[in-house]
Parts: structure tokens; C-alpha cells; sequence
């Protein structure tokens, strides 16, 4: 049977469903639900990096008119990670001790937050503060002393090498060492974390608004550490402002919110500030690599060695602790892009006296690009080689694949050399070469700096949790138009839209009669929630396999009622038809009131109503996507400052379901790239202080900081559904080294290369002068 | 982040203003909240009382009159900039002006907040020292102006008393040119370093911004011709200012914000 054309949802440039209720201020975050009598929640927090508590005195407070409870340890004992997983658990509040700036010691619930605050600076505690740990290579030492006495500082240790190792790396012609830094970030997302909880008085159930991107992950965190069942937990996610795995997590204050409400039998909330948000939220990217990487008179890299090292903060982040996610996907994706045989590294996590660390966005990859692409550099620059052609003669190639890496990480087909030509091309590398000599002459420093990345997408586990599936329950009302629920939890990325777009060709219906549900645990199905760049691939398989199954129903009702062989009918449009006889139709409406209200007429065989949950569990533990950034940099050798001023991107993230949506998901990783390569930075003081704790510190990329970004797609499909791949992280995964080699590029005459990020002025300024 | 409870009064005359401030001792003034509001929801700045002057209309004009530019205390940083008389009079003034933040915050934010506020990178109080102005306070007790120079004392301090209103700043039309130049690391941000060039003839003064407590404005007896020479006499003007230890790259920045705002002054008229 001939092909009808007919126009496919899934590739189209859909305009967000989502963007009409957000540009129109009509979406309801967090803060905005209020119910009556509703409390609101202060924390207490440590001024200290590390003390011992010696008393708290909360007496003023619970006095204050306005203030309706005061809540320490002993009203809330619960601990984030028992003492199995870890041997070092964080108390929701501060149990006799305080280990880091920001941790939530006490909590004051009253009528409003400007009583809650004023409370909170009534209450005493005397602390007596111990010297704080906050260098990374001394904590691994176990000095100036253990931040837990009863664990050792490094919490997380693994070796690993690719057999033959030693002998590959010594018989090699060239060594280079090199030590690579990455400051602490955090993802500041635009709205801040909540919570707000309350008991149903009539079903005793416990409701939670929660900021977070894994709802069911969430109502299981709270089942857990306050003992509650899970048929008497509704989470529901309003729309979230932006989560970038930060809100992956669940806080001590999500728990202290839901135990207030249990407690007291009242709504009560909470949202961020963002002193809060700087000093409380996950931090994430504090690592150090020191490497040494072996390689043959052609630039081809036989060996890497890696001793990598994160600060883990105070406490293993709960669930899911970001040192470890950084340096263990780190050890086995180093290599990237490139076919270099011989890896080894060690890791050591540490706590210190910070912020615990946790998930951001790319979690591993912006440091581990950082550092394989900086390599790539410093070898090209060795041999006095061409960067891309170094990266050429390094690239895993097409009859490669399924290509095991060093660590035997399996990456599937890609377009590796293919979307680095494409963005050479982009950004017309041959004549900026020309441009770069002609500019040097007049004083000006010009440099690219290419970025070849890969993104290993829809893991089987991630920061997301361990859950690999996505679920989807499709229901077609009698009216003929469609709910779709999934267990999904955007913040931000266009779920509503991408989904439906996949369900429109499948079930033959009209976008417009699609209504995509999530975060609300009553009436999702079970599913791991967003986050690890699985919700495209994994969630969109969901909807697949749930819309092809959907859709066999509706054919086997059209065959039927239309006395024809399922084989000639077809969907399309909100109606079903017989193949070459349009005339011989009934729609979707028809099917859907037949098999709800008219139902002597269902085929044999079929149940009542359509309703059906697919689920999908992808064959491969993790499908790689892949591109290649390019920026363009102009360094003012004068004052050190930096500016991004083009920037190029071929990425190839499988089948595009929507190529506005994946542009914006590399606009913003881009942006926030930049951020990482030249602003952002958390940074502690000799006490251990957070000195960053407010945007005028914690500096964020800006409109002006961002250039326009070309972006070509190259799509080669996944095994999995739809062949659609991950791509939400990729482009910070790979933006801050593009940034980082384009600076180290533009000053090439002075000699040196960048090694730590973010590249602030005064760095640029010794670079210069070190010459 | 809600600031502690505070009373609050809105005048609509400056002399409503001045009673206010008189019969509350410790009363702040509210401008445009820029830098006042953030501090109180920090809870830095925990005035009992806020007298608001954003009714009081008379504050508010701005005009070139008398061989002086004269900027009402409520005049926005936006008005300034946008002020084709002031680009006409003291063209260095709407250069600078457009560097303070962003939109947004030039819409709210007032002159007589900034010079009020002092912080020490920021574009106004500096362009006032550079330019020889004076600041117009009016209190209870009557009118008084004091040059620039006297009004800025040190880090976020000035010459402000307990019950004192600025009215308005004066800035003298001069026959000198002038340059402007700031280094910051996104548009819009408070200067890590900045500085204002005055060739008067062959002579004329540097003033810097951003780098020690106050804006410092240095006198120079003759500008040598040759860049070389030029940046001698800089780095030792920077010698000479009180400036913290640490601030390698800041002083490092003075030499070249101070070179890259003298060929500024050179393009002026
Ligand atoms: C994001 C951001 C970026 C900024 N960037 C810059 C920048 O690049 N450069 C720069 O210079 N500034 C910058 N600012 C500060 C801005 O210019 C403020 O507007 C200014 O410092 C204060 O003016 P205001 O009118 O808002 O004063 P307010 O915040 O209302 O008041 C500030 C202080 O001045 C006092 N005060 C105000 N008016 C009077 C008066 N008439 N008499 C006596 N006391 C008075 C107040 O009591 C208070 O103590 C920025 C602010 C923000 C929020």
C-alpha cells in the first residue's frame, strides 16, 4: 500500500503549547498557591561552617504574636541517608552539630514569612565553632582533621584501568601533565525551591506542592523519612521555573515543610530565597583532575591518567550524591569523542565544610569535556598541529561503531568527524584563521576553540533515580479528545508540546485535541520523573509504544464498525478511514463514544473505553548523542575581560522531535556555558564563609554575554523508540570547553593554557604577563 | 529576605520630606529602592521609618541654567542619560549615566540615591568629584552645599546628617574635555574599575572610581604627550592611593582605564 503524506507532528517546528500561559504571567508556580490559614516557614541557618551546637533557645520566639510553632531537631528527627548507604547522614535539622554555612538548624512557622523571619532573629544558639575543612587536597589527607569523626573525609574511592595500561603509557613518545580546576556553581534556576504541604482533613491524606522534576521520586523520599504510605502521599508539581537537576533532589526543607504539615495539621509553605538558593541549593562542579596523557609524534593519544577529585560538601546530597555522579561518569567518559585506547583514574570524594554537592545540569560532562578537549589542545599545541586537525586524526570514525570506549562504556552510532566539519564550517574556521593573524598584528586577541562532545543520554539510572522506564496512559474521552499523563516533571523543556506531538501522529488527531498531564502523582503513572536527558527519549517512547498501541485499538474498532480489514484503514485528522475510499470514514469521536457509551458495538476481544499505560524500558542502558561547539572569543589583553562574540553548533541528538524545542535547550546550555567559562563561581573565605550570596557576587551570563548561536542539525537515529536520542545536557557539556580552548587559542602568543574555570580577569591579566 | 517592620510616610512637598525626617530621628529617605530595599530585605539597613519622596514633583527637574547643569535629587538615572541639554552641556555625564546597571534600574534608580547611597564603584558620585560639583543638602535647619569632594568621606560614607535631604546636585559647564572609561565584566555592572579624564589644556586630573573608599580626583600639572610617559605618571598617581593590598589586578586596571578614558577625552566636542 502506498505511503499517504501526510504532515508529521514529529520533526515539525511546533510552537510551545506551554509559552501562551507563561508569557502571559498566567502559570501558577509555587509561590503561588495559597489556601487559607496557610503558614509560612523560616529557617534558622548555620552562620558556621563547622560547630558544635551548645544550646538553642527558643523560647522568644514561640512568644512572638504571629508565630504558631518552632521546630528543632527533637519535633523533626529525621535523617537524609541511613546510616547503611553512607556513614554520614545530614539531620533534616541540626542535630547537636553544624557542618556547613546555610544548614537548616531551626524552623519558625507563623501567619506570614516577615513574622517567620522576625522570629528567627529572636532565637539563640550558641555555637562553638571548630576549625572548618575546605581544601580539597588536605580533606583527602583527613587534614586539618575529619569533618565527621566516625568516617573517614573521602567517601567515595574507585581505581579502574584498561588493561596494559602502564606498558601502552610508558612506551609512548610524549608526555604532558596538566592540572585541571573547576569552581563550585549551582544552577540558580529563575524560580527558587518550595514546598508547601497540607493534610486533607476528610481523606487524612497528605497533599505536597513540591518544586522538583521527579514527583514520584519525591512522594517516595517523603514516604520514607516520615513513615508514611504511599496511597496517603499526593505530590503535585505546579509549573516549575527551572530545575537543571538541581531540584533532582529532595532538601532537608522539603522534608521539615511536610512534617510541619503533619504535625501541626495546617497548610504550610515554604519557598527560597535567594541567599538561600545560593548557599542552600546542591552545588555542584568543585573538582580538580590532575592528568597526564601520553601521545605518538602524529598527535594520536594512546593513554590518558586521571586522579580525579571532588568536594562532596558536608553531606552526600540526598538522593543522590553530585561528587560521585560528577567523577564516576567522569572516569568512564573521558575519553569523549575521541578513540584513545588506554585509560586509568582514580577517584577520591571528599566532605569538606561546604554545601553538600549535587546534580547541575551535564553533572560530569562540562568537566570531563573541559579536560579531553583541553588535552586535545595542549598536544596539538605540543606538536605545533593544527587543534582540528589533531582532533581528525583522534576521532572515533563511523565503521567503529558500536564503539567500546576504555572503560568499556558502549557508545552507539554517532556522527563524531561529520558534525565537527559541519561546524568548522559554521563558523568559517579556514578564514578565521586569517582573520586571527591579521587581528594579532593590530594588538587584538581573537581564538575558536572546538568542542567535540558526546552525551550519553536516557541511563538507565541517573540523578533522575533508578527507575529506566517512562510510563504513559493514554485516555480518549467519549468526546473524542485525548488526556496523556506521564510521570514526568518538566521545568521548563516543553514536555506538553514534544509529547503531544508524538501522540498527534500516532492516534490521526489534531494537536489542539491533546492535553499532555504530569506531576501530579494521583493521576500519573509511575515514572522516574526528568532528568539525566531522559524524558525525550524514555518518556517519548512511552508515548509511543502507548500511542501505537492506542492506536491498534482505534483501527480494530474503525475495521469493524466500517466492515473493512484493518490493514486499509487509516487515521488521520481527528477520523479513520478506509484506504483509497474517504468516503468510507467515521471519526475518532465516533470510535470513543461507541466504546464508552454504545458498547453491544465494541469488536469482540476489546475492553471497554480507551484507556491503555505503555510503558517503555529502552534495550540499551544509555543511547550517546553527540556535536560539536565551536565559539569564537575576543580577549581584551588589557583588562582581562573576556567576550563570547560567535558561536556554532552541529548537534545530533538522533531523530528531532521539535527543532525549535532542541535550539532552545542549546541556547540555554550555551548561555549557561558561558557562565561557567568566564563568571560563575561560589567561593568560600578562609572561615569558610560563602562570600557569593547574591547575583551581584554569583555573576550569571546576561542577554549581552550571549552571542547569536548557529545551530544545524545532523540526526542519526537511536536503536530505541522513535530513534530519538537525549540532548538536554549536551550543550553544556560542551560549551565551557569550547569557551575555555577559544581563550587559551586567543592567547596562544603569550604561551599559556587555561586550566581552571571560570577564567576570570585577573587570570586572563597573569596569563598575559607570565609570558 | 522581608525586611524588619518599618513605618512608612509618603511626601508629596520636600518640606513634608523635612518634617518627616526631623520628627523621626533614624528615618531613611526612599528614592528608587535600588540599593535601599535590597539592603533591607537583607536586613543590613533596618530604618524604622521610610519618608518616600518619589510624589515630590519639585525634585524632579533638571535643567542647564546659569553656566550650571542642575540634576533635582528624584531625576532618574535614565532622565540624565537620555537629557539632551545634559549631552549638549557635559556630554561625559550621559556616557556615564548609560553605564549605571541596566534599564530597568535607571528607571528607578535617582541621582540624589546614588550620591546618597556612595558606593564606591559607581558612576555618579565619581562624575560629580571629576567635574567639580556640589551636592545641595536642605535639612530643618536650613539650605547648605558642599563640593563633591567634601560630601564623599569613604566606603558607602558621606557627609549626610540625621535628618538631611539632598535636593539637588550642580554640576559647572567647563571648557575642559573629558573622558570616561570603566572596566566590568558584563554591561550594566557596578565598575571594578573606572575613571574620569579631565584635559583642561595641557593639564587636568584623573579621577578614579571603584578602587580605594571614595572617588579620588588627582590633579595633573601637565599630561606628558607619549603613552609611555603618560602611564608612568599613572602608575605612580595609583602609587599613591590608599588601595588594598589584595588589589593586584585593580590597580594593574587604574593605569589602563585611566590611559583608554584620556584618548576618550581627546574624541570629546
Ligand atoms: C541590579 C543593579 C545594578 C546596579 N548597577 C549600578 C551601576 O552599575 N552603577 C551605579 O552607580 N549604580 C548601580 N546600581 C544602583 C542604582 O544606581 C541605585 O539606584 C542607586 O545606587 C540608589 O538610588 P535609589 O534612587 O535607588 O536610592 P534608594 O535605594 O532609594 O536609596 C539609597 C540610599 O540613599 C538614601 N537617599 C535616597 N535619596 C536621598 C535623598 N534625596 N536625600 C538623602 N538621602 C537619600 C536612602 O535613604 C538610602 O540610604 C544598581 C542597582 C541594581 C539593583
Amino acid at each position: 500500500m502506498a505511503e499517504v503524506l501526510r504532515p508529521q507532528m514529529m520533526g515539525a517546528r511546533v510552537s510551545r503549547l506551554e509559552d501562551p500561559r507563561l508569557l502571559s504571567g498566567q502559570a501558577r508556580f509555587l509561590d503561588d498557591i495559597q489556601v487559607p490559614g496557610m503558614l509560612e516557614v523560616a529557617f534558622v541557618r548555620s552562620p558556621h561552617a563547622a560547630a558544635k551546637i551548645l544550646s538553642v533557645d527558643v523560647e522568644a520566639a514561640r512568644h512572638l504574636p504571629g508565630v504558631y510553632a518552632v521546630m528543632t531537631h527533637q519535633e523533626c528527627p529525621v535523617m537524609l541517608w541511613n546510616k547503611e548507604s553512607y556513614k554520614v547522614g545530614q539531620p533534616a535539622l541540626a542535630d547537636g552539630e553544624v557542618a556547613f554555612v546555610g544548614q537548616p538548624v531551626v524552623a519558625v512557622i507563623a501567619e506570614n514569612r516577615y513574622i517567620a523571619e522576625d522570629a528567627a532573629e529572636l532565637i539563640r544558639v550558641e555555637y562553638q565553632a571548630i576549625t572548618p575543612v575546605l581544601d580539597m587536597r588536605d580533606a583527602i589527607q583527613e587534614k586539618p582533621r575529619r569533618v565527621h569523626e566516625h568516617a573517614e573525609n573521602v567517601f567515595f574511592k574507585k581505581s579502574r584501568q584498561t588493561p596494559g595500561f602502564d606498558e601502552a603509557f610508558a612506551a609512548a613518545s610524549h608526555h604532558l601533565t596538566a592540572s585541571f580546576r573547576t569552581n563550585r556553581q549551582t544552577a540558580v534556576t529563575m524560580e527558587p525551591r518550595g514546598t508547601a504541604a497540607m493534610l486533607d482533613a476528610a481523606s487524612g491524606r497528605l497533599t505536597v506542592y513540591a518544586s522538583t522534576q521527579s514527583p514520584h521520586r519525591m512522594r517516595e523520599d517523603i514516604c520514607n523519612l516520615l513513615d508514611i504510605p504511599e496511597h496517603l502521599v499526593r505530590i503535585i508539581v505546579p509549573e516549575v521555573g527551572g530545575g537543571f537537576g538541581m531540584k533532582a533532589a529532595c532538601y532537608p526543607e522539603d522534608v521539615v515543610v511536610a512534617q510541619a504539615a503533619l504535625r501541626y495539621r495546617k497548610p504550610v509553605k515554604w519557598i527560597s530565597d535567594r541567599l538561600e538558593s545560593l548557599e542552600s541549593d546542591v552545588h555542584a562542579r568543585d573538582d580538580i583532575h590532575d592528568v597526564e596523557v601520553a601521545f605518538d609524534d602524529d598527535g594520536k593519544i594512546i593513554a590518558i591518567k586521571d586522579h580525579l577529585m571532588a568536594d562532596g560538601g558536608a553531606y552526600p546530597a540526598y538522593p543522590w550524591s553530585g561528587a560521585e555522579g560528577e567523577t564516576g561518569l567522569a572516569a568512564r567518559v573521558l575519553t569523549g569523542p575521541y578513540d584513545i585506547p588506554y585509560l586509568a583514574t582514580d577517584i577520591d570524594c571528599t566532605y569538606s565544610n561546604k554545601t553538600p554537592l549535587g546534580s547541575y545540569r551535564g553533572v560530569w560532562g562540562p568537566i570531563a569535556s573541559f579536560i579531553q578537549e583541553g588535552l586535545v589542545d595542549r598536544v596539538a599545541r605540543h606538536l605545533n598541529l593544527d587543534p582540528a586537525d589533531v582532533r581528525r586524526r583522534n576521532m572515533i570514525r563511523k565503521e567503529q561503531f558500536p564503539y567500546r570506549n576504555a572503560a568499556r562504556m558502549i557508545y552507539d552510532e554517532g556522527s563524531y568527524l561529520e558534525s565537527m566539519e559541519e561546524a568548522l564550517k559554521l563558523i568559517g574556521y579556514e578564514d578565521f584563521r586569517k582573520r586571527q593573524a591579521v587581528l594579532r598584528q593590530q594588538g587584538r586577541y581573537v581564538g575558536v576553540g572546538i568542542s567535540v562532545f558526546v552525551e550519553p543520554t536516557a541511563m538507565a539510572s541517573s540523578e533522575a533515580g533508578e527507575v529506566g522506564y517512562e510510563s504513559c496512559t493514554i485516555r480518549i474521552e467519549p468526546s473524542g479528545r485525548v488526556t496523556a499523563a506521564f510521570g514526568l516533571g518538566p521545568s521548563g523543556q516543553g514536555h506538553e508540546t514534544t509529547m503531544a506531538q508524538l501522540l498527534a501522529d500516532q492516534l490521526g488527531v489534531p494537536l489542539a485535541d491533546i492535553v499532555v498531564l504530569h506531576g501530579d502523582t494521583d493521576s500519573a503513572p509511575y515514572g522516574g520523573g526528568t532528568g539525566g536527558s531522559r524524558s525525550g527519549p524514555i518518556g517519548g517512547g512511552a508515548a509511543l509504544v502507548a500511542g501505537r498501541q492506542m492506536r491498534e485499538r482505534l483501527i480494530k474498532y474503525a475495521a469493524h464498525l466500517l466492515e473493512a480489514g484493518e490493514d486499509d484503514i487509516e487515521l488521520g485528522d481527528g477520523k479513520a478511514w478506509v484506504a483509497g475510499v474517504p468516503d468510507r470514514s467515521l471519526t475518532i469521536r465516533t470510535i470513543a463514544q461507541t466504546a464508552y457509551m454504545d458498547v453491544s458495538k465494541i469488536p469482540e476481544g476489546l475492553p471497554i473505553g480507551l484507556e491503555i499505560t505503555g510503558r517503555y524500558l529502552p534495550k540499551r542502558p544509555v543511547t550517546f548523542s553527540n556535536g560539536t561547539h565551536i565559539a569564537e572569543v575576543e580577549v581584551d589583553v588589557h583588562t582581562g575581560v573576556v567576550k563570547v562574540t560567535r558561536y556554532a553548533v552541529a548537534n545530533d541528538c538522533g531523530r528531532v522531535i521539535n527543532p525549535t524545542i532542541v535550539e532552545g535547550q542549546i541556547h540555554g546550555g550555551v548561555a549557561q556555558g558561558i557562565g561557567a567559562a568566564v563568571l560563575e563561581a561560589l567561593r568560600y573565605d578562609e572561615d569558610g564563609q560563602l562570600v557569593t550570596t547574591s547575583l551581584l557576587d554569583y555573576l550569571l551570563p546576561e542577554s549581552t554575554d550571549v552571542p547569536r548561536i548557529d545551530v544545524h542539525h545532523i540526526e542519526t537515529p537511536s536503536e530505541g523508540e522513535g530513534g530519538i536520542k537525549g540532548m538536554a545536557e549536551g550543550s553544556l557539556i560542551a560549551a565551557p570547553a569550547a569557551v575555555a580552548c577559544a581563550i587559551s587559542d586567543a592567547l596562544a602568543p603569550f604561551g599559556g593554557m587555561v586550566d581552571t574555570l571560570p577564567v576570570t580577569p585577573d587570570m586572563v591579566l597573569k596569563m598575559v604577563q607570565d609570558r | 529576605m522581608k525586611p524588619a517592620a518599618f513605618k512608612y510616610f509618603r511626601a508629596s512637598t520636600t518640606e513634608e520630606a523635612l518634617q518627616h525626617l526631623e520628627a523621626h530621628p533614624g528615618s531613611k529617605v526612599l528614592a528608587g529602592g535600588q540599593s535601599l530595599v535590597p539592603l533591607m530585605n537583607f536586613r543590613l539597613s533596618r530604618p524604622e521609618v521610610l519618608v518616600d519622596i518619589n510624589g515630590v514633583d519639585e525634585l524632579n527637574r533638571l535643567s542647564v541654567e546659569g553656566g550650571e547643569v542642575r540634576i533635582g535629587a528624584l531625576v532618574r538615572h535614565q532622565q540624565l542619560a537620555e537629557s539632551v541639554d545634559v549631552a549638549r552641556a557635559v556630554p561625559v555625564l550621559s556616557t556615564a549615566a548609560q553605564h549605571i546597571g541596566h534599564w530597568a534600574i535607571r528607571n528607578r534608580g535617582t541621582i540624589g540615591g546614588s550620591v546618597a547611597h556612595a558606593d564606591p564603584a559607581s558612576e555618579l558620585p565619581a562624575a560629580l568629584v571629576a567635574l567639580n560639583g556640589s551636592v545641595v543638602l536642605r535639612s530643618a535647619a536650613g539650605e547648605r552645599r558642599l563640593p563633591a569632594d567634601e560630601f564623599f568621606q569613604g566606603f558607602f560614607n558621606t557627609a549626610l546628617q540625621d535628618g538631611d535631604l539632598i535636593v539637588e546636585l550642580r554640576i559647572p559647564v567647563s571648557k575642559s574635555r573629558f573622558g570616561f572609561s570603566e572596566v566590568v565584566r558584563r554591561p550594566g555592572d557596578f565598575a571594578l574599575v573606572g575613571a574620569y579624564i579631565e584635559r583642561a589644556g595641557s593639564s587636568g586630573a584623573v579621577t578614579w572610581f571603584g578602587l580605594s573608599g571614595r572617588p579620588e580626583r588627582l590633579p595633573v600639572d601637565a599630561w606628558p604627550q607619549g603613552e609611555s610617559d603618560r602611564r608612568a605618571l599613572l602608575e605612580r598617581l595609583v602609587g599613591a592611593l590608599p588601595v588594598d593590598e589584595s588589589e593586584d589586578y585593580k590597580r594593574a586596571m587604574a593605569v589602563n582605564v585611566a590611559e583608554r578614558a584620556y584618548h576618550q577625552a581627546e574624541g570629546e566636542k
